[in-house]
């Protein structure tokens, strides 16, 4: 299986056969599927944004003035554009593969490993572009009633951004998902990998490294390029340089974590 | 006889440096069952999984219908049905959703799916649960669901790995009829299992394999005499000339001697009979025809795992 094998797999019609699986299964759920995942952020905006705002002083943000909430707000959707798909690929991923033996199923039909892998992928990154609508919309509401200051327009630009960056999170998350001996070990993606990341990069509060090496790596983080897009899109009607970054990273991501997935996938489920 | 839709020939594949597979050839037809048989280690799964894709052959070919599995590999799985050992339902979907959304994986599309999987219900008694989870199915209704998926797509060959395994008797019995009629229909069928009645009466051919190697293979009766002979003679643990008799056979080469509970089995071969019924008049003992429980016991102690 060759690595452009591995990634060509996402045009075929096999990749989007596993997507909507998944996707079915997603609407037959929707309603106590998505409360979880959608109060998460929620309870950090009101916790953090609402509540620290109070206490912090209005930012500079590229010479425009913003308050704490307003920052926030485009953190909360990195923050979900990051953990949606790299969450739902650790676990629910992992849960089909290793308990529900779903993927076994599959390939044992026209269906070959890259697309199901592909198809996770995909899936991963739509359940991003579900949270993020459901972000936006409450960034939306406390807009109305001026507690963030947003371009509120662009907000409907937020989720397919989240798309773009949770197919390098999903794709990331597929290595460990690939290669964790038990569910319980998902423990170290998620506090060693999953938390440091989503915290360090402009979500929450902005940091500006000296050191050029840090620099360098800020720029191919791709939920560093998601904040800094979406804040951008928010607070100017302009994603700057990020929007390029944000594709960039991504690919940087993408191209060398699915290659790599497909083929610690292929060890696992195939025994190759 | 149909021409083979199936052909593999010089099947080869190892794990980190042991040969699993060994040159392996085999044929199936449409309308018959090709039997796999082995002890436990004998290849018969790394053999399958080779035939429907899931790892490639290190050496040898593959065909379907004349057409070389590696170069025309998803018409070819377009053709197969796999029944995995392992419950591998979707438990995410009801029983008939299971059946639709494992049909969505398949190009060209099922024509007329909603009439297939009305049929497949009906003929795998699967109706009543159509719309319940297979979580409420009971063993038997599982491995029924998991046959009907594996040829909701009307495939011509169809690999079934231990169907009946953990299958109470009436089960079991039940399944069987699903495969005649199977067979009956014209798949190709290539079965492997551990129940020797069950390969005896539903394959049409047997291939016996040992460390990866084919030891036998043709019809049930001929595999089995060919291997055994023609007789099984079967000596009661309290049967005073027991010692006796089995140095006498073993003495006539009788190698394939097992115990069982105390029984001895000795496979022998007519003249073997005759001559051991004027040595040793009044002892006493039973005769009857070699079944693959005495192949299985012969090709395990060939490989040391049993005494």
């Amino acid at each position: 299986m060759s690595a452009a094998e591995s990634l060509t797999a996402a045009l075929h019609w096999q990749s989007w056969a596993v997507f909507r699986r998944n996707a079915l299964v997603f609407l037959r759920n929707w309603r106590t599927a998505i409360i979880p995942p959608a109060m998460e952020p929620v309870i950090f905006f009101v916790a953090f944004g609402v509540g620290f705002s109070g206490y912090i002083e209005d930012l500079d943000y590229h010479g425009a003035q913003i308050n704490y909430a307003t920052y926030v707000a485009a953190g909360l959707i990195a923050y979900t554009g990051f953990g949606t798909p790299y969450y739902e690929a650790l676990y629910a991923a992992y849960v089909r593969m290793f308990y529900q033996k779903t993927w076994d199923g599959i390939l044992a039909t026209q269906v070959e490993l890259p697309s199901v892998v592909w198809g996770e992928i995909l899936w991963a990154a739509v359940r991003g572009m579900v949270n993020i609508s459901i972000v936006c919309a409450v960034i939306a509401v406390f807009d109305l009633i001026g507690v963030v200051d947003v371009n509120v327009a662009f907000l409907v630009l937020m989720p397919f951004l989240g798309f773009i960056a949770g197919c390098a999170f999903a794709s990331f998350a597929l290595i460990f998902t690939a290669i964790v001996p038990a569910i319980d070990h998902m423990n170290y993606p998620v506090f060693l990998i999953g938390w440091p990341l989503s915290l360090v990069s402009n979500t929450f509060f902005p940091i500006d490294p000296q050191n050029a090496l840090l620099r360098a790596l800020w720029q191919i983080n791709p939920v560093y390029q998601l904040a800094e897009a979406a804040r951008g899109l928010l607070v100017f009607g302009n994603p700057g340089p990020h929007l390029v970054g944000l594709v960039g990273s991504t690919l940087l991501f993408l191209v060398p974590c699915t290659v790599l997935s497909t083929r610690l996938t292929r060890r696992r489920v195939l025994g190759e | 006889m149909a021409a083979a839709i199936l052909e593999a020939r010089g099947l080869t594949k190892s794990y980190g440096g042991r040969v699993v597979v060994d040159h392996l050839n085999l044929d199936c037809r449409p309308g018959s069952v090709l039997g796999l048989l082995g002890p436990n280690g004998a290849g018969k799964t790394t053999t399958l999984r080779m035939l429907y894709g899931f790892v490639p052959p290190d050496e040898g070919a593959i065909s379907y219908e004349g057409m070389e599995f590696s170069n025309h590999r998803s018409e070819a799985k377009r053709m197969i049905g796999v029944c995995t050992q392992e419950d591998s339902l979707d438990y995410d979907f009801t029983v008939a959703q299971n059946l639709f959304i494992y049909a969505s994986y398949f190009r060209p599309r099922v024509d007329n799916l909603d009439r297939r999987v009305a049929e497949l219900l009906e003929r795998f008694e699967l109706t009543p649960y159509a719309d319940a989870s297979p979580h409420i199915l009971s063993g038997g209704f599982v491995r029924r669901l998991l046959i009907a998926r594996s040829i909701v797509h009307r495939p011509r060959v169809l690999f079934l790995d231990e169907p009946t395994t953990g299958l109470d008797p009436s089960a079991r019995l039940d399944a069987w009829e699903l495969i005649d009629g199977m067979r009956s229909d014209g798949l190709a069928i290539v079965l492997t299992t551990h129940y020797m009645d069950e390969a005896e009466r539903l394959s049409d051919e047997l291939l016996v394999v040992h460390e990866g190697r084919d030891v036998a293979h043709g019809e049930p009766h001929r595999v089995i005499g060919d291997l055994l002979g023609d007789h099984v003679i079967v000596i009661p643990r309290h049967e005073p000339a027991r010692d006796r008799i089995e140095a006498w056979l073993q003495g006539r080469g009788a190698v394939q001697v097992a115990t069982v509970l105390g029984e001895l089995r000795v496979p022998v071969s007519k003249d073997d009979l005759l001559a051991l019924s004027s040595e040793f008049e009044g002892a006493s003992w039973q005769v009857r025809p070699p079944n693959l429980d005495d192949l299985f016991i012969a090709l395990a102690r060939r490989n040391g795992r049993i005494r």
